[in-house]
């Protein structure tokens, strides 16, 4: 900068206020479409979702052009990234007005009802919907707002539609060759797992290589210790999952789970594994990738997880070729006089799509994810285009193996190209287990798929049980009613304000204090414990738990049509 | 640092080995991260999961590479980034270099309210949504410039550059007036050759600021792929590995873990992003000693 005159410099402030006033003045609505509802013509609707989706293609993709091909309609579409959720954002178009067309808010649905952003669907439905009308049916009550506020706002998509679940990959998991080894024992009550992990740890205290084996280690790093501490205490006593709380069928009182006597059985349990030195002593202290690598070498017997938590490291574990220290899921309780609840219906709950007060055609809106609720709309986000990503023969929709090849092992560029997954959050769709008219499951998960997934050494594992899924050995469906306020944790809450603060006060106490109950020695387990419950008292639990329950209540009663006191 | 081989004291040795020992070790801890991420990012995911990767990676991939770079937006936002960057660190040099000039002159009368006013914007803020709606009302959202005109001034560099300026001699700037300079000739000849030290820290401070910004990107620029920016890119690419989605089945699931593990994307994300960044620092090395020795007064 030697050299330069001033004049250069005010010249770069020149040219940059001209640049500045240059890129002033730059979007313009739209134009807005015809009235005929109808029409295919192209029209364009913004969208914002609060989840992320990164292999979005700007409706580049196979799937993307048959819906505008069929609906005329084209998405430009915005999601969130970060945490998802996006609280931001829809903070911000609550407050400025700038809504998209359609969107999915997820849990700031509220912020946009207050700020009146959302138009109520009830009668769009009733005229221009037929099928979601019919895809709902009897539950068309579980989309109401509240009980102040009869209106739907928006229809849920992240949750599916008469979802039948065919495996289970939660529970209690044990490696292959322990049971295998053992002669594949019942494994029904924490007593029975731990008596396997007992002899076969004895049998072979250390790995091939010499590394002690680990009978039982769990993750508590952050909110893993959700996954694989506290809430294993509520499914081995028979509750279902409600997030922190245990809410009592009959009178629909909210309590914290960690209150009912049979988890501190359960926490118990954990203390006397931890000081038998089943558990291992690094499980409150391990990160989670500390957690992986352990499984991820082989020498972990158990652990108490879910499939989508620990995959990479069985993966790590497949390519490795050990397949037989993979693991399968067992329905341990505390004692037999439980009944595991993962199946357990919830009926239609959860987080969907909505359309804006700023939305140039709602009639068309409507109809555009009516369409892409009917069989063609469904079959079409679910498997592509016939003769490209599926094929039908005999009647059967089949995905051609080399279809199915790239599926797994190219999922990123595949899922670009076809944009099949990219469209579940456009309107409603059945769950897995439904067939449509012609007889075929609109979903591409069905139960031949599942076994063709299942490693050599877990079906030697199935079959020694003399089964032919997980699932079997649970509880299903039918032995359970539909659960009348869904599933709690998709229920939303005031994200600030006296609620939120007890509620985080609560959950500190619960961290710290379940893993001290559990390293304490025995005798010491109920002090602690006991001490535990009194904390939470002092924090305000209870008042906090009668707010809770009366939630649930406006739930049940605006879901149900009860008259709940 | 040089060894003096001969006629060097034992003590002056001792000392030297002493060095060197520490200097070594001062070395270690800070690289050592950074050389960890790079193993990371160039071994094979499903090998990561197992632990263990200290120095160099065990089974090597550029797999991880070339997920991050399937991604079209790449190219558009590394553009777009490295022109916030470049825009924006000089306008932002040259602004707060300006407004700290004036500052710093004692003739200039309302200095002391006009500090007090800049120095209430590093405690107070209006908030997220009073923001938006004022970059609304100033039509920039959806542009380019909602990149660089908000952070063009920052009252904490103003204020280094200022407290630099104060440092300098005032002769230096009575005298030029005497010899016939005006204001700005002044800043221009004798301010700004003598704050270079000064303004290469700024300069890294804005740039690094520029460069690792996703969240304007984020608020105003969501929805226009041509103004997207590399970090925001990354920022997606890190989340789609993050999370499977309530709709992926876990046999799809776990095939795509087996190519890719959010570790290694993660570390592969942090090396694409650090490298340009790193570039910068040793051409701005010079400058942090330069300019200190320039035109001394003669007292």
């Amino acid at each position: 900068m030697k050299h330069k005159a001033p004049k250069a410099i005010a010249m770069m402030l020149l040219a940059s206020t001209m640049l500045f006033t240059a890129a002033c003045g730059n979007t313009k609505g739209e134009e807005s479409s015809t009235s005929d509802p109808n029409s295919t013509e192209p029209i364009t609707f913004s969208f914002f979702g609060a989840d992320t989706s990164p292999h979005w293609n700007k409706m580049q993709d196979v799937v993307g052009k048959k819906i505008t091909e069929a609906t005329g309609v084209t998405i430009n579409a915005e999601y969130d990234i970060a945490s998802g959720g996006g609280d931001d954002k829809i903070a911000l178009m609550a407050a400025s007005g700038d809504y998209p067309d359609l969107i999915f808010p997820k849990a700031n649905l509220s912020k946009l009802v207050d700020a009146g952003a959302m138009i109520d669907l009830t009668e769009l439905i009733e005229e221009h919907a037929p099928n979601i009308k019919k895809m709902y049916g009897e539950e068309m009550n579980r989309l109401k707002y509240s009980n102040e506020d009869q209106a739907i706002y928006t229809l849920p998509t992240n949750g599916s539609v008469d979802q039948l679940t065919f495996d289970n990959t939660g529970g209690f998991e044990l490696q292959h060759r322990v049971v295998k080894e053992l002669g594949y024992p019942e494994i029904k009550t924490v007593e029975d797992y731990e008596n396997a992990l007992r002899e076969y740890y004895k049998a072979h205290p250390t790995t091939e290589d010499g590394q002690p084996t680990i009978p039982l280690t769990l993750s508590a790093d952050g909110w893993r210790s959700m996954i694989t501490v506290t809430n294993p205490a509520v499914s081995a006593t028979g509750a279902p999952d409600d997030g922190e709380y245990y809410i009592n069928p009959e009178t629909y009182e909210a309590v914290l789970h960690y209150k009912r006597p049979e988890e501190k059985e359960y926490f118990r349990w954990l203390n006397k594994m931890y000081n038998e030195g089943l558990l291992d002593k690094d499980t409150f202290i391990q990160k989670e990738d500390q957690y992986k690598a352990k499984i991820a070498s082989g020498r972990v017997l158990g652990i108490i997880d879910h499939e989508w938590a620990y995959n990479d490291a069985e993966v790590a574990l497949k390519n490795a070729g050990k397949d037989e220290m993979t693991y399968g899921h067992y329905p341990v309780t505390l004692t037999s006089e439980f009944k595991r609840a993962d199946f357990q219906p919830v009926g239609s709950d959860g987080y969907g799509i909505g359309i804006t007060e700023n939305c140039k055609d709602p009639v068309r809106a409507i109809k555009f994810l009516d369409w892409m609720a009917s069989d063609e709309g469904q079959v079409l986000r679910n498997w592509g285009v016939e003769g490209e990503q599926y094929v039908i023969e005999d009647g059967v929709r089949v995905i051609p193996a080399d279809v199915q090849e790239r599926k797994n092992n190219d999922n990123a560029s595949f899922t670009k190209e076809t944009g099949i997954g990219l469209y579940f959050v456009f309107g409603p769709h059945y769950g897995d287990g439904v067939k449509d008219p012609s007889g075929n499951y609109y979903t591409t998960n069905f139960p031949e798929q599942i076994l063709a997934g299942y490693s050599e050494a877990e079906k030697e594992a199935l079959k020694g049980y003399g089964i032919s899924t997980w699932k079997e050995l649970f509880p299903t469906e039918e032995d359970f009613e539909v659960k009348e306020w869904g599933a709690a944790y998709n229920m939303p809450v005031p994200s600030d304000g006296k609620y939120q603060v007890i509620y985080q006060k609560t959950q500190d106490i619960v961290q710290k204090r379940i893993p001290e109950a559990v390293v304490s020695s025995t005798d010491k387990f109920d002090q602690v414990y006991d001490n535990m419950l009194a904390e939470l008292d002092k924090a305000g639990a209870v008042e906090m738990e009668q707010q809770y329950t009366e939630w649930i209540k406006e739930r049940v009663r605006l879901w149900t049509g009860k008259d709940v006191q | 640092m040089s060894v003096k081989a001969f006629n060097a004291t034992k003590s002056e040795k001792v000392f030297d080995i002493a060095n060197f020992i520490l200097m070594g070790i001062i070395l270690t801890v800070t690289l050592y991260p950074f050389l960890n991420v790079l193993a990371i990012s160039l071994n094979d995911s499903t090998d990561t999961v197992r632990g263990g990767i200290y120095l160099w990676p065990r089974e090597f991939t550029l797999e991880n590479y070339k997920t991050i770079f399937q991604y079209d937006g790449l190219i558009q936002g590394a553009k777009i980034s490295f022109a916030r960057t470049i825009i924006g660190t000089l306008l932002g040099l040259l602004s707060s270099s300006m407004l700290a000039y004036t500052l710093s002159r004692p003739d200039f009368k309302i200095k002391k309210f006009v500090s007090t006013f800049l120095a209430l914007t590093m405690y107070f803020s209006g908030g997220l949504i009073p923001g938006y709606i004022l970059m609304k009302d100033l039509h920039l959202i959806g542009t380019f410039w909602i990149y660089i005109l908000p952070m063009m001034v920052s009252a904490f560099n103003v204020f280094v550059i200022r407290s630099f300026i104060d440092g300098l001699p005032y002769a230096l700037q009575e005298s030029a007036k005497l010899d016939g300079a005006n204001d700005l000739t002044i800043y221009y000849k004798v301010i700004l050759p003598l704050c270079k030290p000064v303004l290469a820290t700024i300069a890294l401070f804005l740039a690094v600021g520029q460069w690792n910004a996703w969240f304007d990107t984020y608020l105003y620029n969501g929805s226009k792929p041509e103004l997207t920016t590399l970090q925001y890119e990354l920022m997606k690419v890190l989340q789609s590995t993050q999370q499977g989605g309530s709709n992926v089945n876990a046999n799809d699931l776990a095939q795509q873990m087996a190519q890719v593990s959010p570790e290694s994307i993660r570390m592969a994300i942090t090396i694409v992003v650090t490298l340009p960044i790193l570039v910068v620092y040793p051409f701005l090395q010079k400058y942090f000693v330069g300019g200190m020795t320039l035109g001394a007064v003669k007292a």
